[in-house]
């Protein structure tokens, strides 16, 4: 009986809730609302904020020397312009609406979601880089109409749909909150190659 | 910013911005460094069921690192005003294209980690889940990175000109 109560004793000593590792308890595999949202806002904001940024879409310019804040992208004036804010602001609009989206609808149907966004993310730009490619040194004619974002969405929707279409949902399901490290870091990749150039071989 | 600048000089206003920034990021670093020590070294087993505790309440303090991680970034945003005009242009002049390159980046990291901060808050609120466990070890690591990656380059900066530059 004394042994019992120790045990006890030692199991409550124990069981207390700052071990980070062996004292977790299981919750629910189906995230809260709260929590379908705040995984969905931090997948979404690094991809939108890498769109914005190498699109060059800010919501506002700052100007620091004049101290004043214009509406959507303005050239420099008085010194120079500073678009960092207005990605952040843009890209934290964006993906709270995003994330509110993201609670009313399905899970599966999210996760779905989740691979298509993703999947567009890369192939847009890659389909507007292979349109480039295919007018500079392959087009046999005026090729030019096709250097434009939105007819790159073509190839881009079409090929995020098929990829969304044949992706394993119990993969998709896994997958989920893996897109929390996958999406910043091949965000990071992008933009730290978006650098290369003016910086780091100059 | 005349009111500041009526009580001390407008360059001793920004460098005492800059140390404040400087002591949230010690603090910071510290923090969120004994955070992913504490993810990434599980806690020993011992006899019986039990397992022994690991040296850092990990969770308690995770709600603490994500508000100063926010109010880092902010500060970091105001502070970014007067190195965009009074430390970029003259380290382009004197070509330090790495320093600047760098700054860039630390730019981007700290952003993303900051989009991170709802999740991270998530996975660590109780009761842990232990589905999450590896989810929550990778997004503590990687805002672990982003600090350490901003504190470096931030010190970098600051010593191009800056705090006792």
């Amino acid at each position: 009986m004394t042994q019992t109560l120790d045990i006890s004793d030692a199991d409550k000593r124990f069981a207390r809730p700052d071990s980070s590792h062996a004292m977790a308890a299981p919750i629910s595999a189906t995230p809260s609302k709260f929590g379908t949202f705040a995984i969905t806002f931090s997948i979404a904001f690094p991809l939108l904020y890498t769109v914005y940024e190498r699109l060059n879409w800010p919501l506002f310019t700052y100007h620091p020397v004049l101290g004043i804040v214009d509406f959507g992208r303005q050239p420099a004036g008085v010194g120079p312009p500073m678009f960092w804010y207005g990605w952040i602001v843009l890209a934290a609009a964006s993906a709270l609406v995003v994330g509110a989206i993201a609670t009313t609808i399905p899970g599966p149907l999210l996760r779905r979601a989740t691979v298509f966004c993703c999947a567009l993310a890369a192939l847009w730009p890659a389909a507007l880089e292979a349109l480039r490619y295919f007018i500079v040194y392959m087009a046999t004619f005026d090729a030019d109409f096709l250097n434009s974002a939105w007819v790159a969405a073509i190839p881009g929707f079409v090929g995020a749909a098929v990829i969304t279409y044949y992706f394993p949902a119990r993969l998709a399901d896994r997958l989920w909150t893996s897109w929390l490290l996958i999406v910043p870091i091949v965000g990071l990749v992008v933009l730290g190659y978006s650098l290369l150039q003016p910086w780091f071989l100059r | 910013m005349n009111f500041v600048t009526s009580i001390m000089r407008e360059d001793t206003f920004w460098r005492i911005l800059l140390f404040v920034h400087f002591l949230l990021a010690v603090g910071l670093l510290a923090a969120i460094t004994l955070q992913a020590v504490a993810v990434l070294m599980p806690a020993r087993q011992v006899a019986g069921s039990f397992s022994e505790r690991s040296p850092v309440p990990a969770a308690s303090y995770a709600a603490l690192i994500a508000v100063v991680y926010v109010l880092q970034a902010l500060m970091g945003a105001w502070i970014y005003v007067k190195y965009r005009t009074y430390v970029r242009i003259p380290m382009e002049q004197l070509r330090h294209f790495w320093t600047v390159g760098s700054f860039e980046l630390k730019e981007h990291v700290v952003t993303m980690g900051m989009g991170l901060l709802p999740a991270y808050w998530y996975f660590w609120r109780q009761p842990l889940s232990a589905e999450h466990e590896n989810v929550r070890r990778w997004v503590t690591v990687f805002l672990a990175l982003s600090v350490w990656y901003a504190f470096v380059v931030g010190h970098v900066a600051n010593d191009f000109r800056g705090v006792g530059s």
